[in-house]
């Protein structure tokens, strides 16, 4: 296929956290707020006067200091993470919202709170708290976290507009960005995709690293090119799949999975699309900010929802999405250490082709990639036993 | 009352015995010895040999909302 | 196969003989102080204690002679009387002589019940040993608490239990509620006068691995043999491996599960709720449990706890039940308070390290039932009397230390080891701080208020989430207790301590203190022997504290497979 407008420069922006544009939203007098999971809502950071950067720790080596501090028997990408703060990495950030979500994360930006790491004066981590449910009791319970701990810290160290018209704003630049994101994202439905998985993850990675303001038109020209690219004459890959999983904001590992055959289709992970790029709509009488809590619990696919009926549906959704995106197998990656992924990928290995008919390749993989080759060989293996799977279908 | 003394006499010859054989299974430890050489080997010979439910094929299937 | 005289005399002395050293062979025979020994026993540094284990076994050549008394007392009070309460209380709590057959029943069902209960005396000795006087006697009650409580709950979780009965669901079935082991029995108060609450896990994992380590070994590798990787926390592994294997009791028909204590625990939920099939609820406790505006949504899922009970099994909430219990139970608390306050300030505090944690997590952890009251009244009447004669109960404490972190379930006795081999005196843990709340009942709102208080502050909890300055309470821990040394748990596999590992060296370092880490994963001995925990100990102590041990035969044995 055509090569993508705008892609190169954007996989150059994934290069590095203080990237291009982030420099440039600093210097267009903007604060830039950290943040590691989906459940501190970007839509909030992402106010008039802030944005939001998703952290990552791009062409990590080996994160000896954070070794010392977290041990190496923690998930790696908390590690990387500490180690770049560490290295002056995250020193362009105003603040980090913080939410103790998973259990090295949080320890990670506790560590921005106690050891003064940031060298920047304005800096400060703040934690919020973010229940295990998404009933009233929790939509509750977040928005007035969510209201105590960014919006009105927001105002108090930034003088940041809070109001619900500044929310409003906020959320229809949001959903602008979730439109196109959609919409490019919709290629991949196609049964012929014209869009490789690569391709998306630069994109999907871009929005959630980069001011929203200063991408936006690039997404825009993207969404224009796509409505009339065509796919390759000839099929460049054997099999379509669903990659899901836990941490993932490499798409140099989606370009390997790719690169052995099997074509990522849908990104069900933290830094995917799949939940994340849903419109937040604002029902008759909700204020914004209750709309925001309920929508990012409700569309919250978390292995760390503990109600039954949320556990179980999530299979089903990992299954719809398969469906959907026409995907034959499906790909559990978990990073290594993370516990939620563990438990999460060893049933979803057993329930999903038991129930749902889907072949599953359930991986272990640290942050910074360097077990290439075996992986190689298990995505080859897992690519042959789809097609073996199809021929004996056909006969 | 002779034969009660008698009795009685037996009785505690009879506690006697018992409670130093008891003193002797405590003192030497032959309750331990006893569960770790001859009652655990059987112990797990059973539970390895035992029959077990496949329990990978428990259904799961949605449930409803209980709250 | 022939066995010779020669094998039966070599396995005689294996198994009975204690070999004399060279020096004690050339003593001459001390008539005075072979008789001083016999009535007191042997002062400590002259005790010997390693050479009374059979090879690896942790087996005893024989008994340790702790002097007249404390031996006798040790024979007739805990050996005879737990032996023979472990019979009785199968009757008492299994409705009569049937209990018996229920027992054998699930002995023979479940692994984690045929192959550990009778052991359970050697759990007593392994906690209690070289330990004399009051310290033995306050101990061995709260051994006695641990052992009573776990005969009441195996015996309504066999009484109820439908694979025990053909399939058949009884009324007891029906009237169990079974729970996580990290959810407190509080939250059941006001129906334990109509159902009983039963935690899942307490009995096949928690207590089995401290009196039985090897059973639980088959459950982590029963959970890695379905596809979940070796990293986890093993507590949560074996948790749901015990379901892999089909060995978890079938006693009630709802399950509610909790957040606690980590996100391992939350994970687990999901492969238990799978083999459990059933009505589940999901209580969990918010982590940041210190900022105010938590509490209201963590006292509302407690009461939506409540209302599953309610709807589940068709009984309303008896606030007087709550009530009566959670002031019984605020005695408990009164009673711990009190031996914190001797522990801390005195050197007349008759528990071992080992004792007092137990003891205090199962207790804190089951809610309030009689036998802990029982127990109290003993420990209070010999602590009262330790206080008032002023009787040291570890006069060869050369260090006063605090444990932190989670504790190697499968050496939990190690405190007592490292009293007797060095003089460390174990005076608390991090585990027995926890759950320290008052419960008012004065009013609903406040019954609730601390209700949710005293659930987020649940063992492995309190101090591991909801910010780092919870977890370096540690320091204001040591001065409370007038510690001069830490031992840190190192448990290699939980991230949240992992996750603070550096921050911790530093402060040390930067406090000066004696810190000495101990790896281990929790219940799995194969990870870090207890062996090499030992010696852990022993190099810091000869060559950064340059000290001799009281015992030097408890410096290098092996017991690798012990119980």
């Amino acid at each position: 296929m055509k090569d993508l407008v705008h892609i190169f420069e954007l996989e150059d922006l994934l290069q590095e956290a203080n990237n291009k544009l982030v420099r440039q939203g600093k210097e267009d007098g903007k604060r830039a707020l950290g943040y590691t999971c989906y459940f501190m809502p970007e839509v909030l950071l992402d106010l008039p006067g802030c944005f939001s950067v998703r952290l990552r720790a791009p062409r990590s080596g080996s994160p000896d200091m954070a070794t010392y501090y977290m041990s190496n028997r923690t998930c790696m990408y908390g590690r990387c993470l500490l180690e770049r703060a560490l290295e002056g990495g995250f020193n362009f950030l105003d603040a980090q919202m913080a939410t103790e979500t998973c259990t090295v994360t949080c320890r990670f930006q506790e560590h921005l709170q106690l050891m003064d790491i940031i060298k920047n004066p304005d800096f400060f981590c703040e934690f919020t708290d973010v229940p295990f449910k998404k009933n009233e009791n929790s939509i509750d319970h977040y928005e007035q976290q969510l209201k105590h701990h960014v919006l009105d810290k927001l105002s108090e160290h930034f003088g940041i507009d809070t109001s619900d018209e500044a929310l409003l704003k906020a959320i229809e630049e949001h959903n602008e960005i979730c439109r196109l994101i959609t919409e490019i994202g919709s290629y991949r439905k196609l049964d012929e995709p014209t869009i490789t998985g690569w391709e998306f993850s630069v994109i999907q990675l871009a929005t959630l690293v980069c001011p929203k303001y200063l991408i936006i038109d690039m997404l825009k020209d993207i969404a224009e090119q796509l409505k009339t690219r065509k796919p390759d004459a000839k099929k460049t890959y054997r099999c379509k799949v669903v990659l899901a999983g836990s941490e993932e904001d490499d798409p140099d590992f989606i370009k390997l999975i790719e690169e052995c055959g099997a074509l990522v289709v849908a990104d069900r992970h933290c830094y995917g699309s799949l939940p994340g790029r849903e419109e937040i709509v604002v029902k008759d009488g909700e204020t914004p900010l209750r709309a925001i809590a309920r929508h990012y619990l409700d569309t919250s696919e978390c292995p760390r929802f503990m109600e039954q009926h949320t556990m179980r549906k999530r299979k089903q959704y990992l299954a719809d999405i398969a469906k959907e995106y026409k995907a034959d197998g499906i790909i559990i990656s978990q990073m290594k250490f993370c516990e939620y992924w563990s438990y999460e990928r060893t049933i979803d290995t057993l329930i999903l082709p038991r129930d749902f008919g889907y072949p599953v390749c359930s991986i272990e993989k640290e942050y910074v990639n360097n077990a290439v080759g075996q992986l190689r060989t298990r995505f080859q293996a897992f690519v042959e036993s789809i097609e073996l799977k199809n021929i004996q279908k056909e006969a | 009352m002779k034969t009660i003394g008698k009795f009685f006499f037996k009785l505690i010859r009879f506690a006697v015995i018992v409670y130093g054989i008891l003193f002797a299974v405590f003192y030497f430890d032959l309750d331990g010895k006893f569960l770790y050489y001859i009652w655990e080997p059987f112990m797990i010979k059973r539970f390895d040999n035992m029959k077990r439910a496949d329990t990978l094929k428990t259904p799961y299937t949605m449930k409803d909302n209980v709250e | 196969m022939k066995i010779s005289f020669k094998d039966v005399k070599a396995k005689y002395r294996e198994l009975f003989v204690v070999e004399k050293s060279p020096e004690e062979k050339n003593k001459p025979f001390d008539a005075k102080k072979a008789v001083k020994d016999f009535w007191y026993g042997k002062p400590h540094e002259e005790r010997r204690l390693g050479d009374l284990y059979v090879g690896n076994t942790g087996l005893y050549k024989h008994r340790e002679w702790r002097g007249f008394m404390d031996t006798m007392y040790y024979f007739n009070m805990i050996w005879l009387y737990n032996y023979a309460h472990m019979v009785t209380d199968i009757m008492k709590y299994g409705d009569g002589p049937k209990g018996v057959f229920e027992f054998a029943k699930g002995t023979m069902r479940y692994r984690w019940m045929g192959q550990t209960y009778l052991t359970v005396m050697h759990w007593f000795d392994r906690g209690l040993e070289g330990v004399r006087g009051d310290a033995l006697k306050a101990s061995a009650w709260h051994y006695r608490g641990m052992v009573s409580e776990t005969i009441r709950q195996f015996m309504r979780m066999f009484e109820a239990d439908k694979k025990l009965h053909g399939g058949e669901e009884n009324e007891l079935w029906k009237k169990t509620i079974a729970h996580n082991e990290t959810l407190s029995g509080n939250i059941f108060y006001g129906w334990r006068d109509q159902l009983d609450d039963v935690a899942l896990e307490m009995i096949p994992y928690f207590v089995s691995v401290h009196v039985n380590n090897h059973t639980v070994l088959n459950y982590i590798d029963a959970a890695q043999s379905i596809g979940l990787p070796a990293d986890p926390c093993p507590m949560c592994q074996a948790e749901y491996g015990l379901f892999v294997q089909d060995d978890y009791p079938d006693y009630s028909p709802v399950m509610l599960t909790s957040n606690e204590a980590c996100d391992g625990s939350v994970a687990t939920s999901v492969l238990q709720d799978w083999f459990l099939n059933r009505p589940l609820y999901a209580m969990p406790q918010p982590m940041r449990y210190d900022d105010p505006l938590v509490q209201e949504h963590c006292q509302k899922e407690i009461e939506g706890a409540w209302k599953f009970i309610e709807e589940q099994f068709g009984i309303k909430m008896d606030w007087d039940q709550y009530v009566k219990h959670a002031q019984s139970f605020n005695k408990l608390t009164e009673f711990e308070w009190e031996k914190w306050d001797v522990a801390a300030n005195t050197p007349y505090y008759p528990i071992t390290g080992v004792a007092q944690a137990l003891y205090r997590i199962y207790y804190s952890q089951d809610g309030d039932r009689p036998i802990w009251h029982e127990i109290d009244a003993h420990v209070k009447a010999i602590m009262d009397n330790t206080v008032k004669n002023k009787i040291n109960c570890f006069p060869k404490t050369r260090h006063r230390a605090i444990a932190w972190s989670c504790a190697p379930l499968y050496y939990s006795h190690w405190c007592t080891w490292a009293y007797n081999c060095w003089g460390i005196n174990t005076v608390i843990n991090m585990d027995s701080l926890m759950f320290d709340q008052y419960l008012r009942t004065d009013t609903y709102e406040h019954a609730l208020e601390d209700l949710s208080w005293f659930n987020e502050k649940a063992p492995m909890r309190a101090m591991a989430v909801g910010g780092h300055e919870h977890i370096l309470s540690l320091f204001d821990y040591m001065e409370r207790f007038n510690c001069d040394m830490v031992i840190m748990y190192d448990q290699l596999q939980c991230k949240g301590m992992q996750g603070i590992h550096g921050v911790f060296e530093d402060e040390f370092r930067k406090r000066n203190i004696h810190a000495i880490w101990i790896p281990h994963a929790l219940p799995d001995k194969r990870t870090v022997s207890r062996a090499e925990i030992r010696d852990i100990i022993n190099d810091y102590m000869t060559t950064v504290m340059r000290e001799e041990p009281l015992d030097p035969t408890l410096l290098d044995f092996d017991d690798s497979m012990s119980w």
